[in-house]
C-alpha cells in the first residue's frame, strides 16, 4: 500500500477517504494537509468527492455531492479527460483502453456531475502538478471497492503523480494483516464445530463483524474460548475464560507498519497491581508451555521479542553488543533505514459497474465511521462518549443525517425520531438535518449500540450495522458498507439527543472569520468590508512593535472615554469607562507597582483557523489534563456540560457544489478586560500579573455571575459533586479515579471552573527554567491542546517575547479577535481561515 | 448538692467530647504528639544524634513537588545489618520481604485545592525546619505548623520583595 506525500501535493481530490478522521494514518495526513495549506503560492485546493460531507469534506473548497457508489466513474472519467487533452506527464497508450467508455457525459449520466464539471476538475487536477487522488471511507466500501481504489490509482498515474505524491518507498506493511475472508473462513469452521479452542485478543468480533457473517453463532458452538482483552466488551462477555492482558500504554512490543522503519513500543508505566493483568505474551508462552509444546520457546516475552530482534542486531548493531543495541533503540523509539522504492507498473484496472443498493427504500444507506468512537471500540470512554462529534455536535447517542428537504418530504422535524428499514432490519434514530448531505442518503454513525462493554458504552444509541444485508466486494471480500437503500419513516416516539450546539449559523456575529486567498497574496492588510475586523486592522498596517490589546494592563493604557469639559466624576462612581488605577482582586494592588508592573510573561494563544481542522482532539486532551468531568446526555441536554474548551462549528455555506465549513476552537479568552472578573463578589476570578484570569476553587462561593457575564460562554459550573467518592455523581469512579491527574484540583459542587491555560504546566516550565538560571524558552510550555493538535493550529507563549511564535502569530495580517468590539481584550488571537478560489480551471 | 452534680454532669460531658473530639483527629491526648505509626521510627535519633541529612532519605524534595518518603531499599541499605535484631526493625525487614509498602500514617496533609511544591521552596533556600520545626528533636513527628493559608501568606509576604527569591503572591499559584 502507497504512502501518501500530503505535504508535496498541490491540489488534492478526495474521493470519499477521510483522511482526517479514520483513514489509515489520519494524524500524520493531517500534519501533511496542514502543510500543503500553509503554502502561499495559489496552490492547495482540495476538493472532496462524496455523497455525505464529512469532517474531513468540511475542509474541502469544493464538495462534489457525488452519487452513492459511482466514485470511480467520475475519477475515471477525469483520466480520460487527462489523457485525450494530453495534460498529463504520464503513460498514455494502455491506460487510455481502460478509460475509452467514460466520456464526460457517461460520467455525467452515471454520477449526477455535470459534463463540464468533470472537465474542469480533471484540468484543474492535472494542472496541479503534483496532485493527489485519494480513495476511502464510504467509496471504498461498497460492492465494487477495488474498482473504486484501482480507478483512483489510475487518475493518479494517468496525471503522473505515481513516484511524486504516491510513494512506494515507506510502503505500509499490510503483510500481516487478516482479511474479511479469514474471518469468515473462522465463521465456517467454528459453525461447522472444527474449532476447538478460540483466543481473542485486541478485538471484537461479536459486536464489530455484521451480524449477517454470524459471527457470535458461529463462536457459541466453540466448546473453549479464552478472551485475552481488558475490558468486558461483548465478544470477552461470551468467553469462557478471560486472562486480562496489559493496556497497551503498559505494554512492551513492537511494531513494522511502514518498510524499512522498526519501532520498539516501550511501556509508558509499570502494570498497575491491582488489576491482575499479564503481557499478552507471556499469558500465551504460559499456556503453550502448560500444554505441553513450548519447550522450545523463551521463558518471558520480553527473552522472546529481544530473540526476535536479534537479526536485526545483526544489521544495525555496528559492532555494538547486543544489550547495548537493545537499550539505544529502545530510547529512540526503533531503528530505520533507507529504502528505494519499489517499482509499480499498471497492470490492469477491474471492470467498473455502479454497484446496485439492495432494498425497496429510497434512501442510500451509508453507514461511517466517527473519529471519536471508529467501530465502537471508542465507546466505553467517556472522554470520547462526550466528546461532540464535529459534523453534529451530538455526544452519547446515535442519530441519522438527512436532508432538509428529504425531512420536509417525510414529515420529519428535527429532533423528531425516524424509523430506518432495511431487508435486514430496523432502527429508530433521532434525525439531524443536515444540509451537507444527498437529498437521496440517509448517512448513520456506527459505533453505539453495545451491548456489553461497560457501563458507557451499554444501551447508548443503536448499532447501525444491523441494518446490512450480506454484501461484499467482489475483489477483496470485504464487508461492503455501502450496499442497502433504506426506507425511512417517522417514527412514532421521540428521541431526545444530547447536543452541545444546535445553532451552526453565526449569523452576523463574526466569531469565524475568513480572508480570501487572493488578498493575501496581493499582500492587501485586510479586504474591505470585513465588518468587525475593521476595528481590530486599524492597527494592522504598522503592526509590529506596539502591543496587543491583551498586554495592557489593566488600566495603563485604557485611553479614557472623552468626556465634556464640564463633566465632574460622581464621587460614587463605577464605570467601565474609568480606567482601572488597581488590579482588581484581593489585595487591590496599583497596577503600576509590584508584581503586576514587573510582570514578566503575558501568556497568550494564537489558533490559526486555516489549519484547524475541526478534529476536537484538543479537547480530549484538555479534559485527560485537567480532570474535567463527563456529566452524561442528560445533563448536556440542560447545556451543563462541562468541557473547557470547544470546537465551535459554523456552516457558512453547505451545499451546491460549497463547503465553507468553519471550526473554532472556544477556550477561556483570558481577557484583558475580563468581563467575568468584575462581577464575583468574593475575587474567586481575578486579574493574575501574568494576564490569566485565574479562578481559586475554594474561594468560589457559586454565585455564577462570572458564567453570566462571560460573552464567550467558557465556564463550567460543577451543578453536582463529580469529585466525591461517596455520590452517585461522581466523575470517576474504579479505575477512571487513576486518570486523574494530581497536578489539577478536582473541584467540587458548587464551583465555577474554566480554562486556566494549563496553569500547572505554565508554573512548572518557569519553575525549570528559574532551576537552570535561565529564561523561559519559547515552546518550552505547551498547553495541552496546544500539545495534542496535529496540525499545530494552536500555539501557546508568551507576547512578552517578541521573538516567540504566538507574538509573531498574533501580529500577523491574518489576526483578529472574537467578539472584539466588546473590548474584552482577549489574550486568545484567532487567524482567519483562508478562503480559496474554487472555480478557476 | 445538686449544683454539685450538675457540675460533675457538666465536667464528665466536656471531658467525653473533647477526648472523641481529639480522637477523630488522629490525635493521641495522652502520650507523645503525632500520629502513632506502625513502625516506632524516631526522627530525634536519626537527624538528631546521628545527624543524617533530610534528604538523604527525602530524596525528591530538591527536585520535585512532593517530598519522597524514602524507598525501603534506603532503610534496608544500613539496617540489613545496623541493628537487625531490634523488634521494629524486624517489623520493616518483614515489609521488606513480603515486598508490602509500610503505612505510614500521613502527618502532613493538604486540601485537594492546595498545591504546594517543594523543590520551589528548598531551592529559594527555605530550610526544612522552617516549615516542619525541629523534626531533629522530634521521637515521634507531629504536625509542627497550622498549615493555614494565613501562614503560608505571612512568610510570603515578608519575602515579597526579596532580591533573589521573591515569592509570590499570586493566589493560582497554589489554588490551581
Amino acid at each position: 500500500m502507497p504512502h501518501y506525500d500530503f505535504a508535496r501535493a498541490r491540489c488534492v481530490v478526495s474521493f470519499g477517504a477521510d483522511f482526517l478522521e479514520t483513514w489509515i494514518a489520519p494524524v500524520a495526513y493531517a500534519r501533511g494537509f496542514a502543510a500543503m495549506r500553509a503554502r502561499r503560492d495559489g496552490s492547495g485546493q482540495f476538493i472532496v468527492v462524496e455523497p455525505r460531507l464529512s469532517l474531513t469534506g468540511a475542509n474541502a473548497d469544493e464538495w462534489i455531492a457525488i452519487r452513492p457508489g459511482a466514485e470511480a466513474a467520475l475519477a475515471l472519467g477525469m483520466a480520460r479527460v487527462i489523457l485525450t487533452e494530453g495534460l498529463g506527464s504520464g503513460e498514455r497508450g494502455a491506460l487510455m483502453e481502460a478509460v475509452s467508455a467514460w466520456t464526460p457525459e457517461a460520467v455525467q449520466q452515471a454520477t449526477d456531475v455535470p459534463a463540464d464539471a468533470v472537465r474542469r476538475l480533471a484540468r484543474r487536477f492535472a494542472a496541479a502538478k503534483p496532485g493527489l487522488a485519494v480513495a476511502g471511507g464510504i467509496a471504498a466500501q461498497s460492492e465494487q471497492s477495488v474498482a473504486v481504489i484501482s480507478a483512483v490509482n489510475l487518475l493518479n498515474a494517468a496525471a503522473g503523480n505515481i513516484g511524486e505524491t504516491v510513494r512506494f518507498d515507506r510502503t505500509y506493511d499490510v503483510e500481516g494483516v487478516g482479511s474479511f475472508g479469514d474471518v469468515q473462513r473462522l465463521i465456517a469452521d467454528m459453525a461447522a464445530g472444527k474449532v476447538q479452542a478460540l483466543v481473542v485478543r485486541d478485538a471484537n468480533p461479536a459486536y464489530a463483524v455484521p451480524a449477517w457473517a454470524g459471527f457470535a453463532a458461529a463462536m457459541d458452538k466453540v466448546p473453549f474460548k479464552i478472551s485475552l482483552s481488558s475490558v468486558l466488551d461483548e465478544t470477552a462477555d461470551r468467553c469462557d475464560l478471560i486472562l486480562p492482558a496489559t493496556h497497551p500504554l503498559e505494554s512492551l512490543g513492537d511494531s513494522r507498519g511502514v518498510r524499512g522503519v522498526y519501532g520498539i513500543v516501550q511501556p509508558a508505566m509499570k502494570p498497575l497491581p491491582m488489576f491482575q493483568t499479564r503481557a499478552t505474551g507471556d499469558t500465551l508462552i504460559a499456556i503453550a508451555k502448560a500444554a505441553g509444546f513450548g519447550a522450545k520457546l523463551p521463558a518471558t516475552w520480553i527473552e522472546y521479542l529481544k530473540a526476535q530482534w536479534k537479526p536485526l542486531h545483526q544489521r544495525f548493531g555496528a559492532g555494538r553488543d547486543f544489550d547495548t543495541f537493545w537499550n539505544e533503540t529502545l530510547q529512540k523509539g526503533g531503528v530505520w533505514e533507507d529504502v528505494a522504492a519499489t517499482p509499480v507498473r499498471w497492470t490492469g484496472t477491474p471492470a467498473f459497474v455502479t454497484p446496485e443498493l439492495k432494498g425497496a427504500g429510497d434512501l442510500a444507506l451509508i453507514l461511517y465511521p466517527t473519529s471519536q468512537l471508529h467501530d465502537g471500540r471508542g465507546a466505553n470512554k467517556p472522554w470520547l462518549q462526550e466528546l461532540p462529534d464535529p459534523t453534529t455536535k451530538a455526544v452519547w447517542g446515535s442519530w441519522a443525517e438527512i436532508h432538509p428537504d428529504t425531512a420536509k418530504r417525510l414529515g420529519v422535524a428535527e429532533g423528531d425520531a425516524v424509523r430506518i428499514e432495511t431487508e435486514a432490519g430496523a432502527i429508530e434514530v433521532p434525525a439531524y438535518l443536515y444540509g451537507g448531505i444527498r437529498p437521496d442518503a440517509v448517512a448513520v454513525p456506527l459505533g453505539q449500540g453495545h451491548t456489553a462493554y461497560g457501563r458507557s458504552a451499554k444501551g447508548r444509541g443503536v448499532n447501525a450495522a444491523t441494518l446490512l444485508p450480506p454484501a461484499q466486494d467482489g475483489a477483496s471480500g470485504a464487508v461492503a458498507y455501502l450496499c442497502a437503500k433504506a426506507k425511512v419513516t417517522k417514527a412514532a416516539r421521540a428521541i431526545d439527543l444530547a447536543m452541545t450546539q444546535r445553532e451552526k449559523n453565526q449569523f452576523d456575529r463574526e466569531i469565524a472569520q475568513s480572508v480570501p486567498l487572493a488578498s493575501l497574496l496581493a499582500g492587501a492588510a485586510v479586504a474591505a468590508g470585513a465588518g468587525a475586523a475593521a476595528t481590530a486592522a486599524a492597527g494592522e498596517a504598522h503592526a509590529g512593535p506596539e502591543p496587543l490589546p491583551s498586554q495592557t494592563r489593566p488600566g495603563h493604557y485604557t485611553s479614557p472615554l472623552a468626556m465634556p469639559p464640564d463633566y465632574k466624576k460622581p464621587a460614587h462612581a463605577v464605570s467601565a469607562y474609568e480606567p482601572e488605577l488597581r488590579a482588581r482582586g484581593p489585595r487591590n494592588v496599583p497596577v503600576d507597582q509590584g508584581s503586576y508592573a514587573h510582570a514578566q510573561h503575558r501568556w497568550a494563544m494564537a489558533i490559526d483557523l486555516d489549519r484547524c481542522t475541526g478534529c476536537s482532539a484538543c479537547v480530549v486532551a484538555c479534559s485527560a489534563e485537567n480532570n474535567v468531568p463527563s456529566v452524561g446526555p442528560e445533563m448536556v441536554k440542560r447545556g451543563r456540560e462541562m468541557l473547557w474548551i470547544r470546537v465551535e462549528r459554523f456552516e457558512q455555506a453547505v451545499g451546491g457544489g460549497k463547503s465553507d465549513v468553519r471550526f473554532v476552537p472556544m477556550m477561556c479568552q483570558q481577557c484583558g478586560d475580563a468581563p467575568c472578573e468584575t462581577v464575583c463578589p468574593v475575587y474567586a476570578t481575578y486579574h493574575n500579573p501574568e494576564g490569566l484570569n485565574a479562578q481559586v476553587y475554594n474561594r468560589c462561593v457559586g454565585t455564577r455571575y462570572c458564567s453570566n457575564n462571560c460573552p464567550y460562554k467558557v465556564r463550567a459550573f460543577n451543578f453536582f459533586d463529580y469529585a466525591a467518592p461517596e455520590k452517585p455523581t461522581f466523575a470517576f469512579p474504579e479505575p477512571l479515579n487513576w486518570q486523574l491527574n494530581p497536578d489539577v484540583t478536582v473541584r467540587s459542587k458548587g464551583v465555577m471552573e474554566k480554562c486556566t491555560f494549563c496553569i500547572q504546566r505554565i508554573l512548572e516550565g518557569k519553575g525549570n527554567a528559574k532551576d537552570e538560571a535561565r529564561a523561559v524558552r519559547d515552546g518550552e510550555i505547551q498547553s495541552a491542546c496546544a500539545q495534542s493538535c496535529p496540525t499545530q493550529a494552536i500555539v501557546f507563549g508568551d507576547l512578552l517575547d517578541p521573538e516567540s511564535r504566538v507574538a509573531k502569530l498574533s501580529h500577523g495580517e491574518r489576526r483578529y479577535w472574537v467578539l472584539n468590539e466588546l473590548n474584552t481584550k482577549p489574550g486568545v488571537t484567532y487567524l482567519k481561515r483562508v478562503e480559496r478560489e474554487t472555480t478557476t480551471a | 448538692m445538686k449544683r454539685a452534680l450538675a457540675l460533675v454532669i457538666c465536667a464528665v460531658t466536656l471531658a467525653t467530647a473533647s477526648v472523641a473530639f481529639t480522637q477523630s483527629f488522629g490525635v493521641q491526648l495522652f502520650g507523645p504528639k503525632g500520629p502513632r505509626q506502625p513502625i516506632n521510627f524516631s526522627h530525634q535519633l536519626h537527624a538528631g544524634k546521628l545527624g543524617m541529612r533530610c534528604v538523604y532519605c527525602h530524596s525528591a524534595a530538591e527536585k520535585s513537588p512532593i517530598a519522597n518518603l524514602p524507598a525501603m531499599s534506603t532503610c534496608m541499605g544500613c539496617h540489613k545489618i545496623a541493628k537487625a535484631d531490634m523488634p521494629e526493625i524486624v517489623k520493616l525487614t518483614g515489609y521488606f520481604e513480603r515486598n508490602e509498602q509500610v503505612p505510614w500514617v500521613e502527618v502532613y496533609v493538604l486540601p485537594s485545592h492546595v498545591k504546594f511544591n517543594h523543590k520551589r521552596h528548598v531551592k529559594a533556600g527555605i530550610q526544612c525546619q522552617d516549615c516542619h520545626g525541629p523534626v531533629q528533636t522530634m521521637p515521634v513527628v507531629y504536625q509542627y505548623p497550622s498549615l493555614k493559608m494565613g501562614w503560608c501568606v505571612s512568610c510570603h509576604r515578608q519575602r515579597l520583595n526579596d532580591a533573589q527569591h521573591p515569592a509570590t503572591m499570586d493566589c493560582i499559584a497554589c489554588h490551581h
